[in-house]
């Protein structure tokens, strides 16, 4: 994609809730601000707590100060920060032909692209990886940027200097290690024709029409949530041995979401469906049987 | 029935009691505490069988008979002034959760400063929570009104908490003669109250899920439409009402104003006195006639228009105003509700009553002169506070 | 429908989850984890009434709802006056022949909620003796908003508006006494807990739920997010809140207190405190005055059990 240079630049940045999809944005923008650009970094404005899917928005523009709030619906570039979360949320939803996608995956390109390939370029780099290199936790909101801005130089790499030590401090500078180091580890497709591969499909919101409502916006069915895969949520899941097992049943006490379930023989075993992985069964099983395992 | 006299507050609690209301949530503020005195008389003597929770403020008041209502209760409570401000937000909350509450608001003007007589200025303040707001202007009236806001806030088809306005002191704390009705005809009248959604273990459901932005718009659209439905039901009431008790009341109500060439426009218990001045000019030749504003929400937009439209001039009596804005709450909803007309009135605003202020039936007289010759010479300003000290 | 029951020790737990999974809490949540073992207490006899706030939040988003039982949410500061509404209606309908179980009335709010701007209609719903439980889930802050500060954030926690720096060490005051603050109504029964000692959680529950009138149950609910805690860290931080003596699990029945885990030796408040991130910056000299006051407000506890023999 060759940026014109007096073009509005719309990115899109997908990631989970707690781990700096916003602060990807923010650093952006900063970035963008400081060469004297018309920027703007905006969250999406909902309750979503950790490891739940959100989103946050850019919007770059040499020439002109930026006027729209709403959400970036057709963006030119999109960032992907977490390796699962394009297999359960359509990131490429919008993307402008001629676009950009940047994902964060330990997959090969090619590997990639027989998925994900389309209208647009297509980057990749094992983000997680760096990041647990040079960072020591797998946080990757500073290190895609680096990805991003070897794609398609919406900012110069330098220019995040300062916006990352402001909000770093003494950990700036491995985060800028983290940047550079995934700018030179990306590697770019060029845009594919036509779309890879399966389609996913994703189900579209089905919201009610205001005669749909109930008098007082009453929820008549009781725990309708449990439609709601908050199995997506998770990057590991807990595996049990069964050997070492002696059927204390704390698993099923602590598990917040009650997704332990009995499982005859009274053994227990996770459902998937709504497990987020948080770790305490495995934590809190007094003889080990539990093992949080990361997922591919 | 026996014709008595009885304080405009004693009224109330004497149609509470015969409505059978099953909870009141009561907390005092001058000039409804009588009200709630009463009512706490009849729970404490046997009279009134419900439950009486003296609640530690207005807040807590709302609050309560949301929780009430929601279970299925029939629940009233008052306020003025200073307690409807602070029951503020939970007003809101009541009419968005469709709990059909009944509560008398005896009407007080804001501080500061303090002051605990009557205006229409805590009305104004809850103007868009959503409720059903009705003004009544006697004792017969409150008297009745009450009655026929359980009929019409529980109805199914409407299901919106209901406020009956009278006037602080000029209204609550004044004696006057009225005609109750018949238990047999009330029960009759008021079926016994049952919530669709009502919370109960057998059917449970959740009220109160939070909105996010693709939704607000949608719960918001079904509110409003709900509301303004509701005036079919709240005319068709009050038409009942009228064939049980004789004493039949409108949306609009007119004095003498058929063939009038100005018109006043009032709401509340000033309104008869204004009376005693259009009898006065009407006597004189003058011909004006008087509008009576009894239902403010849902704004009864066609009959206003209808009652309104053929006149020359049309003064606007407001008891409130809203600082640096447009003239008084009333006139400027006047003003909006005629604007789409081809043929309408010149419209004069002006304020008075304020914290208090009594007016009689001469002041009206002024006005009237003072807004037709405004009218005349084509001078229109934004508003003009009448009796002002200067 | 029988209802299913697995043993557990010589504890007998329904199957059932009154909170169903698919809400939107944090991975680890501390406060959902107490919410769902107390609505497993509970059972289905009840009407819940929940202040805004972590768990109303997660658990409903329109249209979906997380709650299998009749559950209201209003607003923020109200719930006690609510749950009052609600049990004085079953109360009058019952006496009118229209209401036919005995529904317990349940009141859910965090410690904002509790302590802060519902503590007035907390007061009042506790001095005119509804019969209602009301349950405080604390995790210190207003965390739902992104950790403020409330009045039971701890001494020396770092928050959004009590945040430490270089000229404050964070929150500068104790934690309100709320359970304290519900004895002094008289009511029957008053209890702390923490879902890190779920079989004690869920014998509170079930002695609140026989009171015919107000009980109030303070949940310690550790958030791993606003503690700045590893995920998988709320039971292990729960049970050394209890175990330091930060957070004592006691009851006070009647007047009458017991404490439910009588450590001869409370273990030293660091090794909680080293474990959550709002606590980093304190000195030794800061968590010396904290192991202090522990000790102190431990020990006044344990006195008044002593004054009970």
């Amino acid at each position: 994609m060759n940026l014109d240079k007096n073009a509005l630049i719309e990115i899109r940045w997908h990631g989970r809730g707690g781990q700096g999809a916003v602060t990807s944005a923010e650093l952006v923008a900063l970035a963008a601000i400081g060469e004297g650009k018309y920027a703007q970094a905006m969250p999406s404005f909902g309750p979503e707590r950790r490891g739940a899917p959100v989103l946050a928005f850019n919007r770059v523009s040499n020439v002109d100060p930026i006027r729209a709030r709403a959400p970036v619906s057709e963006p030119d570039i999109v960032v992907v920060l977490d390796p699962g979360l394009m297999y359960i949320a359509d990131v490429t939803s919008g993307l402008k032909k001629g676009g950009v996608l940047v994902l964060n995956s330990p997959k090969s390109l090619d590997d990639i692209k027989s998925e994900f390939s389309g209208d647009w370029k297509l980057a990749v780099v094992n983000g997680t990886a760096i990041a647990r290199e040079t960072l020591g936790v797998p946080i990757v909101n500073t290190t895609m940027i680096g990805a991003l801005v070897k794609v398609c130089e919406v900012i110069k790499l330098g220019s995040l200097e300062e916006p990352i030590e402001e909000r770093f401090g003494a950990r700036a500078k491995n985060n800028i290690k983290a940047c550079q180091k995934a700018y030179d580890d990306v590697v770019i497709a060029e845009p594919a024709g036509i779309s890879a591969s399966k389609p996913r499909t994703f189900q579209a919101e089905v919201l009610p029409k205001w005669q749909e409502m109930l008098p007082g916006c009453v929820v008549v069915e009781p725990g309708n949530a449990s439609e709601y895969r908050t199995g997506d949520w998770r990057s590991q899941y807990p595996e049990y041995n069964y050997d070492k097992c002696i059927k204390c049943g704390l698993c099923y006490m602590f598990c917040p979401e009650g997704c332990i379930e009995p499982k005859g023989d009274d053994y227990f075993k996770v459902n998937l469906y709504y497990c987020k992985g948080c770790g305490i069964c495995a934590k809190e099983c007094p003889k080990t049987a539990i093992t949080m395992i990361e997922e591919s | 029935m026996e014709r008595i006299g009885l304080e405009g507050s004693i009224a109330i609690a004497e149609a509470v009691r015969l409505a059978d209301v099953d909870v009141v949530a009561a907390y005092p503020i001058t000039p409804q505490t009588h009200i709630v005195e009463r009512l706490a008389e009849y729970v404490a003597n046997g009279k009134l069988n419900a439950n009486y929770i003296p609640v530690e403020s207005e807040h807590s008041a709302m609050s309560a008979c949301l929780g009430s209502s929601a279970v299925g209760a029939r629940t009233f409570t008052a306020t003025a002034g200073q307690g409807l401000e602070l029951m503020h937000e939970v007003l809101y909350v009541a009419a968005s959760s469709r709990l059909p509450i009944v509560m008398a608001v005896a009407n007080r003007a804001l501080s500061g400063p303090l002051s605990v007589w009557g205006d229409h200025s805590d009305v104004m303040a809850a103007r868009d929570c959503g409720w059903i707001q009705i003004f009544a202007e006697n004792a017969q009236q409150v008297f009745d009104l009450i009655l026929c806001a359980f009929r019409i806030a529980e109805d199914s088809k409407v299901l919106f908490p209901t406020m009956i306005h009278l006037d602080g002191f000029h209204l609550s704390h004044v004696i006057e003669p009225l005609y109750l009705l018949e238990q047999e005809k009330i029960n009759q009248f008021i079926p016994k109250y049952n919530h669709p959604y009502a919370l109960n273990p057998d059917k449970p459901l959740t009220i109160g899920a939070f909105g996010l932005p693709s939704v607000y718009t949608e719960a918001k659209k079904s509110q409003d439409i709900a509301l303004c439905d509701s005036k079919k039901i709240i005319l068709d009431v009050w038409k009942e009402f009228g064939k049980l008790a004789g004493r039949h009341y409108l949306p609009v109500e007119k004095y003498k104003a058929d063939d009038a060439e100005t018109l006043l426009l009032t709401m509340g218990s000033y309104s008869e006195t204004a009376m005693i001045a259009i009898d006065k000019m009407r006597e004189n030749g003058e011909k004006v006639g008087l509008l009576r504003l009894r239902l403010w929400r849902p704004f009864p937009f066609d009959e206003f228009r209808q009652a309104a439209s053929g006149a020359k001039t049309l003064v606007v009596l407001d008891r409130a105003l809203s600082f640096g804005g447009p003239p008084g709450p009333v006139c400027s909803e006047v003003q909006s509700a005629l604007y789409s007309l081809e043929t309408k009135p010149k419209v004069i605003s002006f304020v008075g009553g304020l914290g208090g202020r009594d007016m009689s039936a001469s002041t009206f007289e002024n006005i009237i002169r003072r807004g037709i010759k405004k009218s005349d010479e084509g001078v229109v300003s934004d508003f003009e506070m009448i009796e002002v000290r200067e | 429908m029988m209802e299913n029951v697995i043993t557990i020790g010589k504890n007998k737990i329904t199957t059932e989850d009154y909170l169903a999974p698919g809400h939107r809490a944090c991975l680890g949540c501390g406060e959902e984890l107490a919410v769902r073992l107390v609505a497993k207490a509970l059972g289905k006899d009840i009407i819940i009434v929940n202040a805004t706030g972590c768990t109303e939040i997660v658990s409903s988003p329109f249209p979906y709802t997380s709650w299998r039982v009749p559950w209201i949410h209003t607003l923020f500061e109200n719930t006690s006056a609510v749950a009052s509404g609600i049990e004085s209606g079953i109360n009058a309908l019952k006496r009118k022949g229209r209401y036919h179980s005995n529904t317990k009335v349940v009141a859910m709010g965090g410690d904002g909620a509790t302590a802060d701007i519902g503590i007035q209609a907390l007061s009042g719903a506790l001095e005119r003796r509804h019969n209602f439980i009301y349950f405080c889930f604390d995790n210190e802050a207003y965390m739902n908003t992104g950790i403020q500060r409330s009045s039971a954030t701890p001494f020396g926690a770092s928050t959004t508006t009590s945040p430490a720096g270089s000229a404050s060490i964070g929150q500068t005051t104790w934690k309100k006494n709320m359970p304290a603050i519900a004895a002094a109504h008289d009511i029957s029964y008053v209890a702390t807990a923490s879902p890190s000692y779920p079989f004690d959680l869920i014998t509170k529950v079930n002695k609140a739920k026989e009171i015919d009138g107000p009980a109030y149950i303070h949940v310690l609910a550790v958030c791993p997010t606003g503690w700045r805690a590893p995920m998988d860290s709320a039971i292990e931080l729960g049970r050394l809140a209890v175990t330091t003596g930060v957070f004592p699990l006691y009851e006070i029945e009647d007047g009458k207190y017991t404490l439910n885990v009588n450590t001869a030796q409370l273990r030293p408040v660091e090794e909680y405190l080293k474990l959550q991130g709002r606590f980093r910056h304190l000195s030794p000299e800061n968590i010396s005055f904290i192991q202090e006051r522990v000790k102190a407000e431990y020990n006044k506890i344990r006195e008044k059990t002593i004054k009970n023999l």
